[in-house]
C-alpha cells in the first residue's frame, strides 16, 4: 500500500515537472478565478453588513428609546398594526435591545468607537416595517406621524439610507460571480487540457501499464492526484491575495471619518478565513473533476 | 474450484449459443464434465469467433480452434491477414463481434472490465518494436510491469534479477534501451513479459525487426520458456523460425483459417 501511495507522489510530480509551463499556467488561471470569487464573497459580506438592517424588504425602521415604558412600546406596536392597508403587518417585527445590539455589532464592524459609546441598555430597540405599498409618499408621511409618538427616538427610510448602495451591491454582485464563474471554468478546462497532455505524454508507459495488468485506478489516480494539486496550489495563491487583498482595503477604510457608513465595509477576519476554506475546497474539487474527466474520457481505460 | 463452476456455467451457455453444431450441443447436454475436462485441459479455445473492423470485410471470421496448455503455435499468413487480432482478441484489447474466447478456463467476452487486468497478470505480451520505456533502465523497464500490478519491492529484487539472467542479460541492468541491440532489446522485452511467470505468452512478429541469427536467439529462448510449462502463441510470417522449429502451424488467409497442423512448416 505505501509502495502505491509512494508511486503515486513519484508520478504526480514528475509529470507536474514535465508539464511546467501549462501546469504554472493552470495554476495561475485556477489562483486568478477563486481570487475573484473570493473577492465577490468578500464585497457581498461587505455590502451585508451596511445592509443587514433592512434585509428581508424592510423599508421602516422605527427606533424606540431604551428607557421606554412598556405602555409606550404596547402603543406603538398596536399603532402599527392598525395600518394593514400602508403595513404587512405579519411580515412587522420588533428587535429587543440585546437583538439590536447584535445587529449593531455588524453594522458598525469597522467603528469601534461608535460600537464602544452603545451597550445593551443604552441602545433603542426597533420595530422592523415592511410596506404594502410602493408609493413613496405615503410610506413618508407614516414615518413623520410615528417621529411624534411618545417613546420613538426617530425613524429611518431604506430609500433614504442605501437606494444607491443596494444597486450598486447587485450590479457589482452580477458582475464579479458572472466573472468568476467564466474564470472558473477556464481553469477548469486548462486543467483539463494540461491532464491530457501528460497522458499524451505518458501514453507508452499507459500502453505497456494496461497489458501487464494494471488496474484502471493505478494508471488514473497520478493524474487525478495532479489536476488535484493543480487546483489547490491555484486556491493556495488565492488566499494570499485575498489575505492582502483584504488587509489593505481595511486599513484604507480606517483612514475614513467614522460615522459615514463606509466603516460597516470592513469583513471581519473569522469570515475571511472562512471564504479561504471555501476557496481550497473549490480549487480542489475543480482540479479534481477537470482532471478526473480527462483522465476516464483520454486514458480509455 | 471457483473457475470450474464459471467454466461449467459459460459451457452451457456456450452449448445454447451454438445449437448449428450438433456435437458443441452435445457436450453442452452432459452434465459440462467433458467441457470442463476439455476447458482445464485447454489454455485458449476460440468458438466461432468472428472481428470486423469497420463495415469492411471481417479481420477475422469464423475461428475456431484450441490450444493446450504448454503448446506452442505459430499464426502465420501475409500481413492483413488476422494474426495480430487473433492475438488482440486474446487479451482482450479488442471483443469480437460473434464468438467466444475462452482464457483459463473463462470467457473472457464475458468478463466484467474490471477484472481484465487480473486477466492481463496471466499472460505476458511480446511485441515487433518491444515497446520498451525509453527513460527507464534495463532493471526499471522489467521492474516496471512488477511494480505497477503491486509487487513488493524485496519480491521485485529477487525476480527481476532472476529473469534477467534467464534471457541472458545479466551484467546490463543498468543500460536504457538505446544503448542495446535490438536482439537485447527483445530479450528486455521478453523478461518484461515473463517475470511475473505468466501462463501464456503472446509474440505478435518478434522476431520481426531481427537478423536471421538474432532471431534464431530470441526464438531459442522463447523454446526454453515454452519447456517451463508456458503456453505460447506467436505471430510471425518468418519462413525460416516456423520451419526450423517445427511446432503446431494455424495459417489464416484474410481473416479465414485455411491450415491446422501439427508440427507444420511455413507454405
Amino acid at each position: 500500500m505505501i509502495q502505491r501511495i509512494s508511486y503515486a507522489f513519484r508520478e504526480t510530480i514528475a509529470s507536474f515537472r514535465r508539464n511546467m509551463t501549462l501546469s504554472v499556467a493552470a495554476v495561475i488561471t485556477s489562483a486568478v478565478s477563486l481570487l475573484l470569487v473570493g473577492t465577490t464573497f468578500l464585497i457581498q459580506r461587505a455590502f451585508d453588513n451596511l445592509l443587514v438592517q433592512w434585509r428581508g424588504d424592510v423599508g421602516m425602521i422605527v427606533f424606540v428609546r431604551p428607557d421606554a415604558s412598556a405602555d409606550a412600546l404596547a402603543f406603538i406596536k398596536q399603532n402599527l398594526e392598525s395600518q394593514p392597508n400602508v403595513i404587512d403587518v405579519k411580515k412587522l417585527t420588533y428587535l429587543d435591545k440585546a437583538k439590536s445590539f447584535e445587529e449593531a455589532k455588524r453594522v458598525f464592524v469597522g467603528d469601534p468607537t461608535t460600537l464602544s459609546l452603545l451597550s445593551i441598555e443604552t441602545i433603542p430597540s426597533q420595530f422592523k416595517v415592511v410596506p404594502k405599498t410602493t408609493d413613496p409618499t405615503l410610506v413618508r408621511s407614516l414615518a413623520d406621524q410615528y417621529r411624534t409618538l411618545p417613546g420613538v427616538t426617530g425613524v429611518s427610510l431604506a430609500e433614504d439610507e442605501f437606494d444607491v448602495i443596494s444597486t450598486l451591491s447587485s450590479f457589482v454582485r452580477t458582475v464579479t460571480i458572472g466573472m468568476s464563474l467564466v474564470l472558473l471554468a477556464v481553469a477548469v478546462i486548462l486543467i483539463w487540457n494540461t491532464i491530457r497532455t501528460a497522458i499524451f505524454a505518458r501514453r507508452r508507459e499507459i500502453e505497456v501499464m494496461k497489458l501487464v495488468g494494471a488496474t484502471d485506478w493505478f494508471i488514473r489516480i497520478p493524474f487525478i492526484m495532479e489536476g488535484l494539486i493543480q487546483g489547490l496550489a491555484g486556491a493556495l495563491v488565492s488566499c494570499g491575495g485575498l489575505w492582502g487583498l483584504n488587509r489593505a482595503w481595511t486599513s484604507g477604510v480606517a483612514g475614513f471619518k467614522a460615522g459615514t457608513g463606509v466603516s460597516s465595509l470592513v469583513v471581519p477576519s473569522g469570515y475571511v478565513s472562512g471564504v479561504m476554506v471555501a476557496l481550497l475546497i473549490i480549487g480542489a474539487v475543480a482540479g479534481g473533476v477537470g482532471s478526473g474527466v480527462a483522465s476516464s474520457k483520454f486514458l480509455d481505460v | 474450484m471457483a473457475i470450474l463452476i464459471r467454466s461449467w456455467k459459460g459451457s452451457f451457455v456456450g452449448a445454447v449459443r451454438n445449437p448449428s453444431k450438433p456435437h458443441k450441443a452435445f457436450v453442452g447436454a452432459l452434465p459440462g464434465l467433458a467441457r470442463i475436462a476439455k476447458l482445464c485441459f485447454f489454455m485458449i479455445r476460440l468458438e466461432n469467433v468472428s472481428k470486423m473492423y469497420g463495415s469492411d470485410l471481417p479481420a477475422v471470421r469464423d475461428a475456431s480452434f484450441d490450444v493446450a496448455k504448454g503448446d506452442f503455435v505459430f499464426l502465420v499468413g501475409p500481413s492483413g491477414s488476422g494474426k495480430s487480432t487473433l492475438l488482440r482478441l486474446m487479451n482482450r484489447q479488442e471483443r469480437p463481434e460473434r464468438g467466444n474466447v475462452w482464457v483459463a478456463g473463462r470467457n473472457i467476452n464475458e468478463m466484467a472490465n474490471s477484472q481484465i487486468p487480473y486477466l492481463r497478470r496471466t499472460m505476458g505480451n511480446v511485441f515487433q518494436d518491444y515497446k520498451l520505456l525509453p527513460n527507464k533502465t534495463v532493471f526499471e523497464n522489467v521492474a516496471f510491469a512488477l511494480e505497477v500490478i503491486g509487487k513488493p519491492k524485496h519480491i521485485i529484487g529477487q525476480q527481476v534479477p532472476q529473469v534477467l539472467d534467464l534471457v541472458g542479460l545479466s551484467g546490463k541492468e543498468d543500460r536504457f534501451p538505446h544503448q542495446l541491440s535490438g536482439g537485447e532489446q527483445q530479450r528486455v522485452s521478453i523478461a518484461r513479459a515473463f517475470v511475473n511467470r505468466p501462463l501464456i505468452l503472446l509474440a505478435d512478429e518478434p522476431t520481426g525487426n531481427l537478423d536471421p541469427a538474432t532471431g534464431e536467439g530470441i526464438m531459442a529462448l522463447l523454446d526454453a520458456i515454452n519447456r517451463t510449462g508456458t503456453t505460447i502463441v506467436m505471430a510471425t510470417h518468418d519462413h525460416r523460425v516456423v520451419n526450423a522449429m517445427r511446432r503446431r502451424v494455424i495459417q489464416l488467409d484474410r481473416g479465414v483459417i485455411v491450415r491446422d497442423q501439427e508440427r507444420g512448416v511455413y507454405e
